[in-house]
């Protein structure tokens, strides 16, 4: 077993019965249907929690400044989110079919990259947009009772505080370490197309 | 040509190239037929100078590679392959050696050795990796001279 002739008559035995074709369409179709009803869903969940808000505002008609700049904040958090999520989902389907394996790494890992990037810092953009536009928002109506003011307060502060200092630095945590680890596959890839170059 | 037509003429070589990447038969069959997805989608765009096969293996290639992104969902055995859990029937045992040896090489110099074995010619082979001739060859030889080696122990 040690001529190239072997190897090859001993690689073409292997079994590779192609499925039936039918299988592959079917499998075309559940992959861009379950990005549509991941990108619908996404969109018509945060898009009507827009629309129930601006109705708030429409329907109350809040008195102070602070509620309609909590109002527009929680709004634009929300319209932030979609673009980001709307934008990075086709992301990494853009690569170049015609690309040679060593480019098409380095665009992988690129566009990887960013997708990581605009993740995180969307994440924490929407986050903290919403909590603030909250707070403002809830000052109206909590000001009107003092006990009734500290419940709430006291209540969201707290969800807040877990989010942000426990939540939050887990989840960037675990992101990091992952991106850490493909990182890492990147490179020694990378590394093999250098070699005796 | 009609897609039907070249889904039935390549998947074999598309298969293997696959699994020699990573000698499972279902993640192979799975980023085979990702790979055809592509090439259905892609196939009205292919400049009428480029050649199929080629094309075909580089997607292939590049599918292989995009596994990175994806946890470790196949795990390779180092031991020889005694009796796997579900053995796929007919496969003879220096078969399941040869791709199971080609799997623990390093990610590229699978691509190389899968598509030299696919007689795809070493210039193609540097043009798909984006390698150059020379190190193409040279790199075939050592790859050949390990797997050599390794049958030589098996045996």
């Amino acid at each position: 077993m040690s001529n190239q002739q072997d190897f090859k008559a001993l690689w073409n035995q292997q079994d590779a019965n192609a499925p039936d074709i039918k299988a592959l369409y079917k499998k075309a179709n559940q992959y861009k249907r379950k990005s549509i009803v991941k990108l619908v869903l996404t969109n018509i969940l945060l898009i009507a929690t827009s629309l129930f808000i601006g109705s708030i505002w429409y329907y109350f008609q809040p008195e102070m400044t602070s509620t309609k700049i909590g109002i527009i904040l929680i709004i634009v958090a929300m319209v932030l989110y979609l673009a980001a999520f709307n934008l990075m989902i086709p992301l990494l389907n853009k690569i170049g079919s015609e690309m040679n394996a060593k480019e098409y790494l380095q665009k992988f890992q690129a566009l990887k990259q960013k997708q990581i990037f605009l993740q995180t810092t969307m994440m924490n953009l929407y986050f903290f947009l919403l909590s603030l536009g909250l707070a403002l928002y809830m000052y109206e109506y909590a000001v009107r009772s003092l006990p009734f003011m500290i419940v709430v307060y006291a209540l969201t502060f707290t969800w807040i505080g877990i989010s942000w200092f426990y939540l939050r630095p887990k989840k960037i945590k675990s992101e990091t370490l992952k991106l850490e680890e493909l990182l890492h596959k990147f490179e020694r890839i990378n590394e093999q197309f250098k070699g005796g170059e | 040509m009609v897609f039907e037509d070249i889904y039935k003429t390549h998947w074999k070589r598309v298969f293997r190239l696959c699994m020699g990447y990573v000698n499972d038969a279902d993640v192979a069959k799975d980023i085979a037929q990702e790979t055809f997805i592509i090439v259905w989608q892609q196939l009205p765009k292919l400049r009428s100078d480029v050649a199929l096969v080629s094309w075909i293996l580089k997607i292939a290639s590049n599918q292989c590679l995009r596994q990175i992104g994806k946890e470790n969902k196949f795990p390779k055995t180092d031991l020889l392959p005694e009796i796997p859990e579900a053995p796929p029937p007919e496969i003879e045992d220096k078969v399941k050696f040869l791709y199971q040896c080609i799997a623990e090489l390093k990610e590229t110099d699978r691509l190389i050795i899968s598509l030299e074995l696919e007689d795809v010619n070493q210039s193609e082979i540097a043009e798909i990796m984006g390698l150059t001739p020379s190190n193409v060859r040279v790199r075939i030889h050592r790859i050949k001279e390990l797997l050599t080696e390794k049958f030589r122990r098996y045996e």
